[in-house]
């Protein structure tokens, strides 16, 4: 009889329903019977089971009525789809390498066919065609002459030219020659001789075998560059001839001189001379002229690594673009000098004589 | 028209909280399909399945219900987690060892809800026993009254009693008995 009131006591204890003094009298009677206090926490952990117990029982059963439910239900389609995502799981590494292992294979293909295919550009490894970028150099040495004297800043300069080579006159006609690659992706070409005369030009034949391309000038008050000096040689010339040109690795006229240490070029080419004239990228299109004032070649390139090997295309090609040019243009003012007013002249004099038929030729892109 | 109702995840977790038995046979209709896959697809049955599955369900629906749930990816990703690691230790328990479990989704480790589901399964499992040893009447006493919530009034009809005090009295004794049963065999690890 006692043991169930206790009993009922505790069990309205536990559910908070004890009134307040009777509640605080339990507590205190908690505290001093340790076997009391025992059999509370017993009793909360049966009851707590029994009630879970219960709730999951139900949950179970609620649980396994859905599931037959959805037995009669159709059934899953979805199945097929998840076959479909573990076989992607599973081979996702592989697939993935095998992916990029034919991207790489594709692209690489590309990159190598694309190598082959210029056959001209691998050889820059060794071969450097010797036109300018302009603005990398403008740009030091406007950083030099600043350091140099704190100068006023200058003002804004019309837009530079993207390279630069040098050119020469061919024809009084206004005909001039340079090397194709200096006017490689041209927008715009300009040429400026010393004395300060400007053109514009445009490109009438090119020859990419020889590296020979032939400009006119455009405008229309020109009157032709007058009686040209120099006259082409049509022979070749022989080892060891001192040999001379001028051109522009600046923004002045630069003299530099040698002598024909090859009659054959970069690896053999038969087309050009080797000379021993220390060269620049901007002399690219200059002209190669010998004692008596005679051109026998056009400046093209050099060799890396290699001391003084410079390399000229030699003047008959030249000619032989001429004619082929004749031809392919049909009626065509041109003629080529005659008469050669250099010859017995000393090199200042000839040098003097010269310079106003070379120009720099500008190339905007 | 039931999927609009419970077209996202917060959804139903809603809905589970608010008793809503629709939400959790939604829940569970969803995603049955990919537990089932995955166990039978890793050697197990149907019937392995369903249990599997309805356990997974249980840890999920009693995180929620207890608010202990922090859910920091879908609903689906948390269940297969959890199926997946009570699958792998039954696999453990019936002495075949997964060498490669073949998944169809991304998975959780879940170091804690699993060791708690589990020391509370243990916990029904020992209860359940204790009160099929306990017999009857004191069973259906027991559950009528603590489970079911009856009124004393109720249960002392229904068992025939001459008074409410005869009852509590049968009541006290049973309660006594599943004390002693529960506790011979349940230790908590505390």
């Amino acid at each position: 009889m006692f043991d169930h009131r206790i009993y009922e006591q505790i069990e309205r204890y536990l559910a908070g329903t004890l009134p307040a003094e009777e509640k605080a009298a339990f507590e205190a009677l908690l505290l001093s019977d340790p076997r009391l206090a025992d059999q509370v926490q017993e009793h909360r952990q049966v009851l707590q089971a029994m009630q879970h117990y219960g709730q999951r029982q139900q949950l179970r059963h609620k649980l396994n009525s859905i599931h037959t439910e959805m037995e009669t239900g159709s059934r899953a389609i979805t199945s097929e789809l998840t076959a479909w995502k573990v076989f992607f799981k599973k081979h996702a590494q592989t697939m993935a390498v095998a992916a990029s292992v034919s991207l790489l294979s594709v692209f690489g293909t590309l990159w190598s066919v694309q190598q082959m295919k210029k056959p001209v550009q691998q050889q820059t490894a060794r071969y450097i065609e010797l036109r300018r970028e302009v603005e990398k150099i403008k740009k030091e040495q406007r950083a030099i002459i600043n350091g140099i004297a704190s100068v006023d800043t200058p003002a804004p300069a019309p837009r530079s030219a993207r390279f630069s080579g040098t050119g020469f006159a061919i024809s009084p006609d206004g005909y001039i020659v340079t090397s194709s690659h200096v006017i490689q992706g041209a927008d715009s070409i300009l040429i400026e001789n010393k004395a300060g005369l400007k053109y514009k030009v445009t490109e009438v034949h090119r020859n990419t075998d020889y590296d020979l391309t032939i400009l006119k000038v455009e405008d229309p008050s020109f009157a032709g560059f007058g009686k040209l000096p120099y006259t082409f040689k049509t022979a070749s010339s022989d080892l060891g001839e001192r040999v001379y040109t001028l051109g522009f690795p600046r923004e002045d006229i630069v003299f530099g001189e040698g002598s024909l240490s090859s009659a054959s070029g970069f690896e053999g080419d038969t087309t050009s001379y080797q000379i021993s004239i220390p060269l620049n990228p901007g002399n690219s299109g200059g002209p190669l002229l010998d004692e008596k004032g005679n051109v026998i070649g056009v400046i093209n390139g050099k060799q890396a690594g290699q001391e003084g090997a410079a390399f000229a295309v030699k003047s008959s090609y030249l000619l032989q673009m001429v004619s082929e040019m004749k031809e392919r243009e049909g009626n065509l003012t041109f003629s080529l000098p005659q008469q050669n007013n250099l010859s017995g002249n000393s090199r200042t004099q000839q040098l003097k004589k010269l310079q106003d038929y070379i120009f720099v030729v500008k190339v905007y892109n | 028209m039931r999927k609009s109702l419970y077209e996202t995840d917060e959804a139903i977790m809603e809905g589970i909280r608010n008793d809503d038995d629709r939400a959790l046979a939604y829940l569970y209709k969803l995603h049955f399909p990919m537990i089932s896959h995955f166990i039978i697809s890793n050697s197990g049955t149907d019937d392995e399945a369903k249990d599997i599955y309805q356990e997974g369900v249980i840890v999920f629906y009693e995180k929620i219900k207890g608010n202990s749930l922090e859910l920091s990816c879908q609903i689906k990703t948390y269940l297969y987690s959890v199926c997946r690691r009570l699958w792998l230790k039954r696999l453990a328990e019936k002495g075949r060892y997964a060498n490669r479990i073949e998944d169809s989704e991304n998975y959780l480790s879940l170091e804690e809800d699993v060791p708690q589901h589990e020391e509370n399964e243990r916990q029904f499992g020992v209860m359940a026993e204790a009160l099929d040893q306990l017999g009857e009447p004191c069973r259906s006493l027991l559950e009528d009254f603590y489970i079911r919530a009856q009124g004393m009034q109720d249960i002392v009809e229904k068992f025939g009693y001459t008074n409410t005090d005869t009852a509590k009295n049968q009541k006290y004794k049973c309660l006594q008995r599943l004390k002693k049963l529960f506790f011979t065999s349940y230790k908590p690890e505390v």
